[in-house]
């Protein structure tokens, strides 16, 4: 779910009321005519929220307290994201990636690019935008310890001294990161180490498959230990490039994956990179997979079970690479719409009481507005525009209260329980309000709580201008 | 242009209530002329406030003819009804009938503002001048809470009339207003017809009210009994009130 997705669908329902409502179509743009260009309208609606100053600080403050939940929430999944995006373009990905698979054997797998500079001779004449690129090896193993422990886990073989993002988003809690530039020389995350019951300068002994199927093993020293990055930080680690191309017997024109760095996140132009490479790379003769929005460890099992042998190549962009962890972004955002919603139909449902009562009071002026030549659409758009006020007033009071309480969240620097880092990729609590999913919040809530009102406007629009004539008493 | 600007022909108007059908007018029927300042006077539960309500367009008859402004009512839809009350109808209602949060120059203005006829200077100037008519231009930034009832009812006055209408209709306006109050309130009306030259139609019990009319229409049990002149209508309250009243005790 994207700001963008969920902004299109607030201005959507309308056009969904017309559809399923046809008969409701020109009372409805009548309505919202009046609504655009009567100033009576808002004049009305607004004199009457400031009449009822209880009422209107009782439901502006709930739907406040709605949107100060939302946009937290919203505010917390964005700093997952963002931490996602940071951490896993500079741990596991590019932002796009030219990686494969190279198979001796059909039943053998390695995740392998061989010659890989001519590759990065199609890449860069293709993508001539991309700001730089790396080169990683990539394995999986089985790592065990003198303790008898072991643990499969991904391992990146990379050139320590080449890699300048790494240094500032891994936080190295023992031993140093500059060490990697030896051969036999692994870094670990937290649980990974006391998994393996190690610590810095203790030896590991390396355990894979080459190509060829035949079993090798590497002995390496661990020479640095980073904090755990939540979930990220359980699936791989990071190893002398050279040690690895060893551990697989590969010569120095082999590599795991071609990371291209470019000027932008955004997928919807990263995918296009992605279909142009996929096309030159084809013409220029390589085999290509199939696309799959996976991290590489997880494809092993279908590359193994196919017939083919020799090198196919395999494009994908950094959410490609993440989808293991990204999910829990979406379901923050998720959860972000699903708790509003909910709260949003107790504080619906209190609107709908209250604004009820307030037509029945409002009983003779409206028969009287209606005697004197209002006519339904606009009682209608007088009512909706007393919702919406209520609706857009309160939702930016709490979306300014919102960023007020991110401000303070942050600055308290809370630490979060272990199993809430694991989920959120972060050891603190991080709230993230953005101008857009603010909008969003804005925008989704008042127009909910428009919605809800429309239904109190069309029964006061229904009634009937006689009901000026009954007196009072 | 119809020379009378309300035609009603054996007009019947029955409230169904359950299952009783309950008769309110009675085969009636009466022309009124443009510029008349007439009186609707009858009994509680005569069908006064039923007239009215047809004549104001705000109610349909059930079988008969109703014509406002020369248009037959019957055959108008709700929108285009409402329309013609905005256009050519003007009302006063027993319980003035304000809108609370609007102040005075607002109420008034409102119609205007309905109709979206006159530009900002011309609106201003309208309801001014209005305001002014009626007496009430000292307490145009007043809320309506803020004034007495026959203060409120001149505001009443000044938002039926700011669009011009052909006819004003007027439910009992002076019920809630103390006599001499009243009184002034039908002499405002009676001075705005005979300078502007718009129909009146009221309905009053109030003989006192009534004497004010240029005619007044008789309703009895639905049925009208007579359209006659205010000083005979006057005598006829006054016979009935005798008649009705007890028996002096003797002492
Ligand atoms: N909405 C209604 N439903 C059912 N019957 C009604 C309704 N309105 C009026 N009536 C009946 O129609 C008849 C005429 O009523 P109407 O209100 O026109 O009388 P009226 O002359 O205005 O009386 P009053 O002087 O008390 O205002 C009465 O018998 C009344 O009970
Ligand atoms: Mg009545």
């Amino acid at each position: 779910m994207t700001p963008r997705q969920v902004l299109v669908w607030i201005f959507f329902w309308p056009v969904l009321l017309f559809v399923a409502a046809p008969r409701w179509v020109p009372f409805m743009a009548r309505m919202v005519l009046d609504m655009l260009t009567k100033v009576t309208v808002w004049r009305v609606a607004f004199l009457n929220l400031l009449q009822h100053r209880r009422r209107l600080m009782v439901l502006g403050s709930s739907v406040a307290f709605v949107t100060i939940i939302m946009m937290t929430l919203l505010g917390i999944a964005e700093a997952m994201n963002r931490t996602l995006v940071e951490s896993s373009t500079t741990l596991m990905s590019g932002h796009v990636n030219v990686s494969g698979f190279y198979k001796v054997t059909a039943g053998q797998a390695a995740p392998v690019v061989t010659r890989y500079k001519n590759v990065v001779d199609v890449i860069k004449k293709t993508v001539p935008e991309h700001t730089y690129i790396v080169q990683r090896g990539r394995g999986w193993a089985k790592i065990i310890s003198d303790s008898g422990t072991n643990k499969m886990f991904g391992l990146t073989g990379i050139d320590v001294k080449s890699e300048t993002g790494l240094a500032s988003v891994l936080k190295i809690k023992e031993g140093k990161i500059e060490a990697l530039e030896k051969p036999g020389t692994i870094m670990l995350f937290e649980d990974q180490a006391r998994d393996l019951e190690v610590k810095v300068g203790d030896g590991l002994t390396i355990q894979a498959p080459t190509p060829r199927g035949v079993n090798n093993t590497l002995d390496v020293t661990v020479v640095a230990i980073a904090q755990n990055m939540g979930m990220m930080s359980q699936f791989s680690s990071f190893i002398n490039e050279k040690s690895l191309r060893q551990l697989y017997q590969l010569n120095d024109d082999a590599t795991g994956a071609l990371q291209v760095y470019m000027p932008t996140t955004d997928l919807a132009v990263l995918r296009k990179t992605q279909d142009k490479l996929r096309e030159a790379l084809t013409a220029g003769g390589y085999l290509m997979m199939e696309e799959d929005p996976r991290a590489f460890f997880f494809k092993f099992e279908n590359v193994t079970r196919e017939a083919w042998t020799g090198q196919k190549l395999d494009i994908t962009n950094w959410k490609d690479e993440v989808n293991f962890v990204a999910w829990t972004v979406d379901l923050m955002n998720f959860l972000s719409f699903f708790i509003a919603i909910v709260f949003m139909g107790v504080v619906g449902v209190g609107i709908m009481i209250v604004m009820w009562i307030s037509i029945r009071e409002r009983t003779r002026e409206i028969g009287t507005l209606r005697a004197i030549g209002m006519q339904r659409p606009m009682v209608c758009a007088t009512f909706l525009a007393e919702g919406s006020l209520l609706g857009l007033t309160s939702t930016v009071a709490g979306a300014v209260l919102a960023v007020g309480l991110a401000a303070i969240i942050n600055g308290a620097n809370i630490t979060l329980p272990p199993g809430f880092q694991f989920i959120l990729m972060s050891d603190h609590l991080n709230v993230f309000p953005t101008v857009l999913w603010t909008v969003v919040a804005v925008g989704f809530i008042t127009s909910v709580i428009t919605a809800i009102s429309l239904i109190p406007s069309a029964i006061a629009a229904q009634l009937k201008p006689v009901t000026a004539m009954q007196h009072v008493g | 242009m119809p020379n009378n600007i309300v035609s009603i022909r054996d007009v019947v108007k029955e409230y169904r209530l359950d299952k009783v059908v309950v008769p309110a007018l009675r085969g009636v029927s009466l022309e009124v002329e443009r510029g008349e300042f007439i009186s609707i006077a009858g009994p509680s539960g005569s069908g006064k406030t039923t007239m009215l309500n047809l004549i104001g367009c705000v109610d349909t008859a059930t079988r008969g003819v109703v014509e406002v402004a020369g248009q037959n009512t019957g055959t108008l839809s709700e929108r285009q009804l409402t329309q013609l009350r905005l256009d050519t109808l003007g009302f006063i209602f027993q319980s003035f009938n304000l809108v609370a949060v609007l102040t005075v120059y607002q109420n008034v203005e409102l119609p205007l503002l309905l109709q979206n006829k006159l530009g900002g200077a011309e609106r201003k100037k309208r309801v001014m001048e209005l305001l002014a008519a009626v007496g009430i231009d000292t307490h145009a930034k007043h809320r309506p809470s803020e004034l007495s009832g026959g203060q409120r009812q001149r505001v009443a006055i000044a938002r039926a009339l700011v669009t011009e209408p052909s006819i004003v209709l007027a439910d009992e306006p002076t019920a809630n207003l103390d006599s001499a109050t009243g009184e002034a309130i039908i002499d405002l009306m009676k001075d705005l017809n005979q300078k502007k030259g718009t129909t009146f139609i009221f309905s009053t019990h109030d003989h006192r009210v009534m004497k004010h009319a240029d005619s007044v229409v008789r309703l009895a049990d639905g049925k009208i009994i007579g359209k006659e002149s205010a000083d005979a209508a006057v005598q006829h309250a006054l016979q009935s009130a005798v008649d009705k009243a007890p028996a002096p005790a003797a002492s």
